[in-house]
């Protein structure tokens, strides 16, 4: 009957309205099952030269990433994964499905995840296509790191023998 | 009696855009009035009801081109328009331009939303951060008393239709005026700047600072060290607050986006104490 539109106030904007909001447009289970049963929740140790961590935000939403990985320094194999999220609920499931991705995997070979994939894993709607591409920039956030920390320890090791032979 | 022909056409966005089917042709009793520059993207067409047609092939739409530009941000066309010539469309007075026009003083109808009045003219304030809190609610009512539909019974089906609209736009101006955050949101958004919201950050040391706060108040027990949290974030929001004004004034747009990005940051973890306490 009434004609009017209402604005979003702008206060909402960067929220999202919550998924019961539309009766059709629930959560997927499997993003619930992640945020009722979540895994590979904690943290490792930073200073740790074989964790690799991930510090991902999207300030518009406040909602912030942490995911770091363990490497084993021979095979270049990641052999643990966990995150730390606080966000809404894809947010959540999106890190965690990263970090179950993420087990098993070379490094190289994790960079290319594509947030589509995660996206598509968890029936994520468009609004919330952005949480997956947090997960995809916390993936390769935490290689780069991993990566920079064994570059500097190997550039320590690398003047040791370039000195040895400057004196031979 | 001059007839001014003018056909407007603006391509089509999908989402909840209603057009107004009325006829292209803007009709001037007095043919001093309608000069084509000030109305480029204007929203006002007015016309006296009795001089009406419509040609139904020419879908137009009229106030809802500034929805288009509000909804869209692509735009966002709020210069202070010169000397617009409001003209109530029950009685055809002309309003002054003192008082923002939602509501004709002569004959005392609502007026059908005009998007050029911004929210700070609304409330009759100028278009800066720091305003008084204590004038808007007394201006607020003021307003609600002549707008709320639920005073409108009476009047006609188009009025009260008026009356819906025009106070659920005052409702948002006031909320977005009231809360600092949505303010220098919205305030920013009046010159221009947008606010990515899917911008992804890897800032980290701000992060890592956001982190912590997050994890100090998930893992907080009782009252107390909630409280104390919180007072602390009030600091910080406040501290920003003053920031983002000082950005703001001396257009720092790059600085005013940090602090609006700080912001949303605290006031996402005060959130989160309130559900907590």
């Amino acid at each position: 009957m009434l004609r009017h539109v209402t604005n979003r106030i702008l206060a909402q904007g960067p929220r999202f309205p919550a998924p019961s909001a539309a009766a059709t447009r629930l959560y997927h289970e499997r993003v619930v099952d992640h945020y009722d049963n979540p895994r590979n929740v904690g943290s490792f140790d930073k200073n740790d030269p074989n964790v690799g961590t991930g510090l991902v935000g999207a300030p518009a939403c406040g909602d912030v990433m942490k995911l770091q990985i363990r490497v084993d320094n021979e095979t270049g194999k990641i052999v643990d994964a966990c995150f730390k999220t606080f966000g809404c609920g894809s947010a959540i499931a999106s890190s965690s499905v990263a970090t179950e991705w993420v087990k098993g995997k070379q490094t190289e070979e994790v960079l290319t995840i594509k947030n589509t994939e995660i996206a598509k894993h968890l029936s994520l709607p468009p609004v919330k296509l952005h949480c997956s591409m947090l997960a995809e920039d916390a993936i390769k956030a935490a290689v780069k790191d991993y990566e920079s920390k064994r570059a500097k320890s190997n550039g320590t090791q690398a003047a040791a023998p370039t000195e040895k032979a400057d004196d031979a | 009696m001059l007839l001014k022909k003018r056909i407007y056409s603006f391509a089509i966005q999908s989402r909840a855009i209603k057009p107004h089917i009325y006829s292209s042709s803007i009709i001037n009793q007095f043919s001093s009035s309608f000069s084509s520059s000030s109305s480029s993207s204007s929203s006002c067409f007015r016309f006296s009801k009795s001089k009406f047609f419509g040609t139904p092939t020419n879908v137009l739409f009229t106030r809802n081109i500034e929805d288009l530009f509000v909804k869209n941000k692509h735009l966002f066309c709020s210069q202070p328009k010169s000397v617009e010539n409001f003209k109530c469309w029950n009685c055809g007075v002309e309003a002054d331009n003192a008082t923002p026009f939602l509501f004709c003083q002569a004959c005392r109808t609502v007026q059908p939303v005009n998007h050029s009045i911004d929210y700070f003219r609304i409330f009759g304030l100028e278009r800066k951060y720091n305003i008084e809190g204590g004038e808007l609610e007394g201006k607020y009512k003021d307003w609600q008393k002549k707008l709320h539909p639920d005073l409108v019974h009476s009047k006609s089906q188009r009025e009260r239709e008026y009356a819906a609209e025009q106070s659920a736009r005052v409702i948002d101006a006031y909320r977005t005026l009231a809360d600092p955050l949505s303010r220098a949101i919205y305030i920013v958004n009046l010159e221009g700047v947008v606010v990515d919201e899917e911008e992804r950050i890897t800032d980290p040391e701000l992060l890592a600072e956001i982190m912590e706060l997050r994890e100090a108040v998930d893992e907080a027990e009782g009252a107390q060290s909630l409280n104390q949290i919180q007072a602390q974030l009030q600091e910080k929001l406040k501290y920003w607050s003053k920031s983002f004004e000082d950005a703001f004034l001396s257009k720092n747009y790059e600085d005013a986006l940090a602090s609006i990005r700080r912001m949303t940051y605290y006031r996402r973890a005060n959130e989160e104490i309130v559900k907590k306490l």
